[in-house]
């Protein structure tokens, strides 16, 4: 019970350092700012229809709570979750913190535990906050809004996968030991993987070879950016071409895609407690 | 306990078979120039490092190994602290009581308690970004003490204080000890180890040179007693005269002084004048004294134990 006190403190106290980081805040509002101007651009269109996309717009209106909640899918919620543990231990050492935190009656696994379960704790209030206001945009503008009855699913599909990069971030942070080279090494990996698996898919689409599309899978961006819309494909609340589900390809793999961000969300994580349980607890350095 | 740690950082011996003992109620200094392994030192003590050969034993405990129970009666105050800056010294304060488990109700009213006794009762509500570096240092002792704890490991305690801080901290110390807790300070400040400390430990280029009582240090290191002379000119003649003098140990001349130890602790003062006065030189004072920590702590750190 005590164990998970202090770790229970450790969130605590991570909620609090990340909230008075104010590019996390800038981050998070423009991730509300990005779901607003979703809003506002299907707003207009359903106003104005062009006549191409009328019935397309139609068939989509039941279901514009999936289009605002996904629309910061698989790049500014990759951001958030980025943002939240790529200085979650790196900042410690390089402000001598670490010091003040690890010289006190706690284990280093309850002091990594407590800091990873905060950074995902506040990414899950983080993903709830644009959740319901994508929901309530949709409500509000586009009603009546059908199968509501699976926000949580999508909210949760949502967490799960940017589970991923959050964990990535999380063990550059403890492994480098530096804040700009972890932020930098996670981002070059997001991009590097967005990029290579994109540039596949669109191979296997003029190839119509499946090898290239096998090895995209393996990416990380492609469990983090297809698991939610696998999910929507799955309960039939995904939005032809408005949901994102365009960046998924044949049939939904949603096991597929959920084991490999398990595998990988563990890999991540046990390298960082691996790390931070043999290595000494470095010194200042800014 | 330490005994035998060796810690290197690559291939250099940051610490090299260190032991000491510090028991319950002691004001133990550790002493050593910069880079000699102090902070190393108390980092490993506290399981922040780990060593590459020895062990640490807080109460009987290893913290490297089981740092909740090893680190549950010990206060840390960090050399030059960086404290969360987002936190008032209250909120910190708040929080450490939580790291260590204690119940809301202790926790206030013990710091309101500690802020008083480091003088922060004004300062408890401003975020700690706003603490001028001796703010912080007093806010780090303070925040050693939240726990109330049997051990304190101070490191550099008093940098950045002023000299009324200074002097409050020191008899916070002492008074903490004849509470029968154990305080551990290590410092580069001489004169505040010598005026709190009852046992001190030297340190040098990672190796120990000396531990044992602060008497027993001066003591060791007193064999000789030095003689000051102050001349109207000292000249070359009359510093050889008295190098040859088979009771000096070793003469150094600094402006129109000269620095005289002797062979043995006798009162000399006769024989070193009629010396001076033998090769023309005018006398203006002569003193003897015994040495200070700081010489026996030059000596020692050049090996002359």
């Amino acid at each position: 019970m005590d164990g998970l006190r202090r770790v229970a403190v450790i969130i605590g106290y991570e909620w609090r350092r990340a909230l008075a980081k104010k590019k996390f805040l800038a981050l998070a509002i423009l991730v509300f700012a990005l779901q607003i101007a979703v809003f506002l651009v299907f707003n207009y269109l359903f106003a104005h229809p062009p006549s191409a996309l009328e019935t397309l717009l139609e068939q989509a209106r039941p279901l514009m709570w999936t289009v605002e909640v996904l629309a910061p899918q698989g790049f500014f919620t990759v951001l958030v979750a980025i943002m939240i543990a790529g200085g979650s231990m790196s900042e410690e050492y390089e402000h001598g913190t670490a010091d003040v935190l690890l010289s006190k009656p706690i284990t280093r696994i309850e002091y990594a535990a407590g800091k990873f379960l905060g950074g995902l704790s506040l990414f899950s209030f983080v993903a709830a906050l644009t959740t319901v206001l994508g929901v309530i945009l949709s409500v509000t503008f586009f009603s009546p809004q059908n199968d509501l009855q699976f926000v949580l699913h999508v909210y949760f599909a949502v967490v799960y996968s940017n589970l991923v990069f959050l964990s990535l971030a999380f063990m550059f942070s403890e492994v480098l030991r530096g804040t700009t080279l972890s932020y930098l090494s996670v981002i070059g990996v997001f991009i590097a993987s967005t990029v290579i698996s994109g540039i596949l898919t669109v191979v296997h689409m003029i190839t119509q070879d499946q090898l290239y599309l096998d090895v995209s899978k393996w990416f990380p961006d492609w469990c983090v950016s297809n698991f939610p819309n696998f999910v929507t494909r799955e309960l039939n609340i995904s939005v032809p071409l408005l949901g994102g589900t365009f960046v998924s390809v044949g049939e939904p793999e949603t096991v597929l895609a959920g084991a490999l961000i398990a595998v990988y969300t563990f890999v991540f994580v046990v390298i960082a407690l691996v790390k931070i349980q043999i290595s000494d607890v470095t010194k200042k350095t800014a | 306990m330490v005994s035998d740690l060796t810690k290197y950082y690559g291939n250099f011996r940051a610490l090299d078979s260190v032991s000491f003992a510090v028991e319950k109620g002691w004001v133990y200094g550790y002493l050593g120039p910069n880079g000699a392994g102090k902070t190393t030192t108390i980092r490993t003590m506290l399981g922040l490092l780990k060593p590459d050969q020895g062990k640490v034993q807080i109460a009987g405990v290893n913290p490297a190994k089981d740092p909740v129970q090893a680190l549950e009666g010990v206060g840390y105050a960090p050399e030059l602290p960086t404290l969360q800056p987002f936190f008032t010294g209250r909120q910190m304060l708040d929080f450490m009581g939580k790291m260590f488990g204690l119940v809301k109700q202790a926790r206030k009213e013990k710091i309101k308690q500690i802020l008083d006794l480091v003088g922060l009762e004004e300062w408890g509500d401003q975020k700690i970004g706003k603490y001028s570096k001796g703010m912080v240092q007093r806010l780090s002792v303070a925040l050693a003490l939240i726990s109330d704890p049997i051990v304190l490991i101070m490191d550099e305690p008093t940098i950045g204080m002023d000299p009324e801080a200074t002097a409050h901290f020191r008899n916070l110390f002492t008074t903490l000890s004849k509470q029968g807790k154990t305080v551990f300070i290590s410092s580069h400040l001489l004169d505040e180890v010598q005026r709190i400390c009852t046992h001190v430990g030297m340190i040098n280029k990672g190796k120990m040179v000396f531990t044992g009582p602060i008497t027993q240090v001066l003591e060791a290191f007193t064999q000789q007693w030095v003689i000051e002379a102050e001349l109207e000119k000292v000249t070359e003649p009359i510093i050889s005269a008295l190098k040859k003098l088979t009771c000096v140990h070793d003469v150094k001349a600094e402006g129109n002084k000269l620095k005289i130890e002797l062979k043995e602790k006798k009162d000399l003062r006769g024989e070193i004048s009629s010396e001076i006065f033998k090769h023309k030189g005018v006398l203006l004072g002569l003193n003897l004294h015994r040495i200070t920590l700081e010489d026996a702590y030059l000596r020692a750190l050049k090996g002359g134990q």
